[in-house]
């Protein structure tokens, strides 16, 4: 038995990351999220979950489904989505990155702002290491690391001039890729045969819910206290029965 | 000039032994691998940091000479052996890609060292 389609969008950033507006609390996103109509959202700040716990609650509030990740950034300088189902694996992944940033003078004025925020959008704490900087760990490293501790793993953006594989890297590597996510139909050959989806990259409120895909999950994916079942959306993604939006919109 | 001249111009060592010495027809300097890909050329040496093995993919997709590492970069393991494989000699020195691409250049166009 199948449930309705499904709207999902992996890639949102909160206020955490120094590039994300303070106006996209976890709050705001899952609040956004809920409004534009989707089911399944992903908080990816820039190498760091730190918001994760806001936003699992923030998305119970709303009645979303939520994943919990990073969007990595490689030696490479190239954009990794690393999602896990439950908060703490995300918080462990985090702090596993944060011993591979460098020590960046780090200046908010000029590099925005970092906040670690309730789900009240009170401020907890503001990291001083700069989360945008490259982590000291490669591409296939970063990857393995994610692969290893179970989670679905979805290059960023592969046909961005900056921060995608296909610029930083000239090519996608083959690697443990759950999907990859692209910005535009035309990566079909470049993606080599991985599942495309599209994803927001939402860093304002205005930008929630603008490139999500739709995915056709089975009945059960999500346990009885509410948290994603992840391999069922692996195998979902694996099987092709993602679409990105625009194969479906109307 | 041949790779196996670098080392007399630039003050780097190989990263590993065994490779066949090739004839170098210029050089590109560059962090972007897509960059790389679109200006380099068969028989190039790269100046870089970018110490993965992708960087070894891209230079033996376009034949390129040598790889000179900068900085001081560590060298991971799967790239030695990624560029054993493919026969492409891994260079490591501290001088940066400036100086490194100085030297080079002046020594493709015949200045003394």
């Amino acid at each position: 038995m199948s449930v309705p389609l499904l709207r999902a969008d992996l890639h949102n950033h909160s206020c955490l990351s120094p590039c994300g507006s303070l106006d996209l609390s976890p709050a705001v996103l899952a609040r956004r999220a809920r409004e534009r109509g989707l089911d399944l959202v992903a908080l990816t700040d820039h190498n760091s979950a730190r918001n994760a716990p806001a936003f699992r609650e923030s998305a119970r509030r709303e009645g979303l489904a939520a994943l919990y990740g990073v969007e990595a950034t490689c030696a490479e300088e190239a954009h990794i989505l690393v999602l896990f189902a439950g908060v703490e694996e995300a918080l462990d992944f985090s702090e596993f990155l944060k011993g591979h940033l460098p020590r960046l003078p780090y200046d908010p004025r000029i590099m925005g702002d970092q906040a670690v925020v309730d789900a009240e959008d009170n401020i907890l704490d503001l990291p001083e290491l700069f989360l945008g900087a490259a982590l000291d760990l490669g591409w296939d490293e970063v990857c393995r690391e994610a692969d290893r501790r179970g989670a679905l793993v979805i290059p960023a953006h592969i046909d961005r001039p900056a921060f995608g594989a296909l610029a930083q890297l000239g090519f996608l590597p083959e690697g443990p890729y759950a999907a990859v996510e692209a910005l535009r139909p035309q990566v079909r050959g470049e993606a080599r045969g991985y599942p495309v989806v599209s994803g927001s990259d939402a860093h304002y409120p205005e930008h929630v819910g603008r490139r999500p895909f739709t995915v056709d999950l089975p009945e059960g994916w999500r346990e009885p206290d509410g948290i994603v079942r992840l391999e069922i959306l692996r195998e979902a993604l694996a099987a092709g029965r993602a679409r990105p939006y625009w194969e479906t919109a109307p | 000039m041949k790779t196996s001249e670098l080392s007399s111009v630039i003050p780097c060592a190989p990263v590993f032994d065994g490779w066949a010495p090739r004839d170098i027809r210029g050089g590109y300097t560059s962090d972007l691998l897509s960059d790389v890909m679109s200006k380099a050329k068969d028989g190039f040496v790269l100046i870089t940091i970018q110490a993965h093995k992708n960087t070894v993919a891209v230079a033996s997709m376009l034949g390129l000479a040598a790889v000179i590492l900068c900085n001081d970069r560590p060298v991971p393991e799967d790239m030695v052996e990624a560029a054993r494989a493919e026969g492409i000699p891994l260079f490591s020195t501290s001088e940066t890609q400036f100086e490194v691409s100085g030297r080079l250049w002046a020594a493709l166009r015949g200045d003394a060292p």
